[in-house]
């Protein structure tokens, strides 16, 4: 998968995990999948005014803005620790920028460094201005991920947002301009009211909506991605347990992505890992491979396919 | 943090609460040998000692035992060694249900560590606000939480004369100071203030845990004297002070520090994510116009490092 080894099919997901140092007492890294950074901009973002985060049903609602160090400072500050400590687990570094000179110029210089395998590029931010701009317009995304490809020989793996009318348009499109991959897929926009103030509760008014509230549309998302490209697919959105892991695997996704649950449980991530490990021993050592977009096509045909633990 | 405040080992808590280290009762010396990683308070931030932290471990407790002490408040002891034997006053932990809680989805919330028990027990004061406080108000003794901690710089009392200054459940994290003190042979005086007399957490127990009742000021005159805490502040005093509580308070509390040239260390609360500084969600804006994240720059800060006319 994308020309590297994965000690696991887990990763977690983009800033969930700030830089993998955050997680280092916690989890034994080298266990998981792998990582997925918190985002790096061309310059330093300063991120948006709190609340930037609260519950809400079935998951939680989120407006960082993007706050992180800048390329200089990821360069500086935070690949180092990764490169040093993680042996076997797979780093990608999750992209953003304001235009697609800014992506460039990210991935341009990012990728003389070592410590990480390839880019995730975010263009489904639904918190900052203009953030989905490149992942809700056909021609700007085949744009910049041309654009893309042609800074870099690293995987390049697209993170599509949800907003648009039908996300397997998004994903061909990103196959026919040179992606490597895909991870779907990104928050929800969503607002909660603080009823008591009568004002949003989110400092930044709106938020992306993440948990297991959104596993249905996130699954219904890698289902319409692997229906319209081959491209694999990194499955992310609500997933708590090695069930629900394994929805997104077959509707298509080779490797998943833990994001909120890991708040809730640092060792979520582990521990879907370890429940895949016992679903496939308990399906008669069938391979994880095999399930990737195994979804039979009609109620009642195809296969039967054993129910999770 | 007044608060209330999620974890990995699956393991459960080991048998090791006999094992629990001795030093726990005392206050460990370690407090001491904090000015070694007094570097670590970078040159543009007022210098501030941060005591060196034990990292955080994430485990799966029982509650040993759960009582109501007050209107909707409740206080809760789990069966944690591993987070006893390292938590410092003012830390916190992340408690939460879990993922495979039956028909529940809830996030963790913060906690400050309320006191330590010789045999292993974190206690911690739960006032239920709204449905996730509620839910692990629910928890019954034997049931099992998710406790990830201890989290945050501690306060950094430097062997002072201390003050400490609380409203709320913001009183917890000044039992626990109150009783390391009390065991090592000194006394922390407590204001502590509430709304009126029905949630005022039980003096007699407070007085159990930390050998003295605090002074207690209810708005409203229905327990201890009628008014706001800051009526217990002596101008004259050069005591340390230590504030816990809704923002208000702290915000009083640093306006007097100002006035009469005190120090002070407040403990603040913000919505919180994670507790271990990856989300970024629970920032505080500082003096130079940073954001700062409360969960591990603080949760407690000393008072002139925040921008007080954002908080």
């Amino acid at each position: 998968m994308f020309g590297a080894e994965f000690p696991s099919p887990v990763l977690l997901a983009s800033g969930t995990c700030g830089y993998g140092r955050e997680y280092a007492d916690l989890i034994p890294l080298d266990e998981i999948g792998g990582l997925v950074t918190k985002a790096v901009s061309l310059e330093p973002r300063p991120g948006n005014p709190p609340h930037r985060v609260a519950e809400t049903p079935g998951g939680m609602i989120n407006a960082i803005g993007l706050e992180n160090p800048g390329l200089h400072g990821f360069i500086a500050d935070k690949l180092p620790w990764l490169r040093e400590h993680l042996r076997r687990a797979q780093v990608f570094v999750n992209v953003v920028g304001h235009s697609a000179e800014d992506f460039a110029a990210v991935v341009s210089g990012l990728d003389g460094e070592d410590g990480f395998l390839g880019y995730e590029i975010n263009v489904s931010c639904p918190n900052v201005k203009g953030g989905t701009m490149f992942g809700t317009d056909e021609r700007a995304l085949a744009d910049l991920v041309a654009r893309l490809r042609g800074c870099t020989e690293r995987p390049l793996v697209i993170k599509l947002t949800p907003n648009v009318p039908d996300v397997g348009d998004f994903a061909r499109i990103c196959e026919e301009a040179g992606a490597d991959g895909l991870s779907a897929i990104n928050t929800f926009p969503g607002m909660v009211v603080d009823i008591a103030r009568r004002e949003p509760l989110i400092g930044n008014r709106s938020g992306g909506v993440s948990g297991p509230a959104i596993l249905p549309m996130g699954v219904y998302a890698t289902w319409r991605a692997r229906q319209t490209c081959g491209l694999p697919i990194m499955g992310i959105g609500g997933i708590r347990n090695a069930d629900d892991a394994l929805q997104y695997i077959l509707a298509g996704a080779c490797l998943v992505q833990v994001g909120t649950a890991s708040f809730v449980d640092p060792g979520a991530a582990v521990a879907v890992h370890e429940g895949l490990s016992e679903y496939l021993e308990a399906n008669g050592g069938a391979r994880l491979g095999d399930l990737v977009g195994a979804l039979r096509s009609w109620r009642g045909t195809g296969p039967a396919i054993p129910a999770g633990r | 943090m007044s608060r209330q405040a999620a974890s990995v080992n699956r393991q459960a808590a080991p048998a090791s609460r006999q094992a629990a280290p001795a030093s726990r009762q005392a206050a460990p010396a370690s407090r001491q040998a904090a000015p070694a990683s007094r570097q670590a308070a970078p040159a543009s931030r007022p210098a501030v000692p941060v005591r060196r932290r034990a990292a955080p471990a994430s485990r799966r407790a029982a509650l040993l035992s759960t009582r109501l002490v007050a209107r909707d408040t409740w206080w809760q002891e789990f069966d944690c060694p591993d987070i006893a034997a390292t938590a410092l006053p003012g830390q916190f932990v992340m408690l939460g249900v879990g993922l495979d809680a039956p028909g529940s989805w809830l996030l963790p919330r913060p906690f400050s560590v309320g006191w330590t028990g010789p045999g292993g027990e974190v206690g911690i004061l739960l006032r239920a606000y709204g449905q996730g406080t509620r839910a692990l108000a629910k928890l019954e003794t034997g049931q099992t939480a998710l406790l990830l901690g201890p989290l945050g710089r501690p306060f950094d009392t430097e062997g002072a004369a201390v003050v400490s200054v609380a409203g709320g459940v913001g009183l917890a994290p000044f039992i626990f100071l109150a009783a390391r003190e009390a065991a090592a042979g000194r006394r922390v005086r407590l204001i502590y203030g509430e709304r009126d007399a029905g949630a005022v957490f039980d003096p007699a127990l407070i007085a159990r845990l930390t050998d003295h009742e605090p002074e207690l000021f209810t708005e409203d005159g229905s327990a201890g004297r009628k008014g706001l805490v800051t009526a217990g502040l002596d101008p004259a005093s050069n005591a340390l002070l230590l504030g816990c509580g809704p923002t208000p308070l702290l915000r009083a509390l640093a306006a007097f520090a100002r006035e009469h040239g005190r120090r002070l260390q407040v403990s603040v609360e913000e919505h919180m994510g994670c507790g271990i500084g990856t989300c970024q969600g629970c920032v505080v804006r500082a003096a130079d116009g940073r954001w700062v994240k409360s969960c591990i720059e603080g949760s407690v800060f000393p008072a002139e490092e925040l921008d007080w006319g954002a908080i």
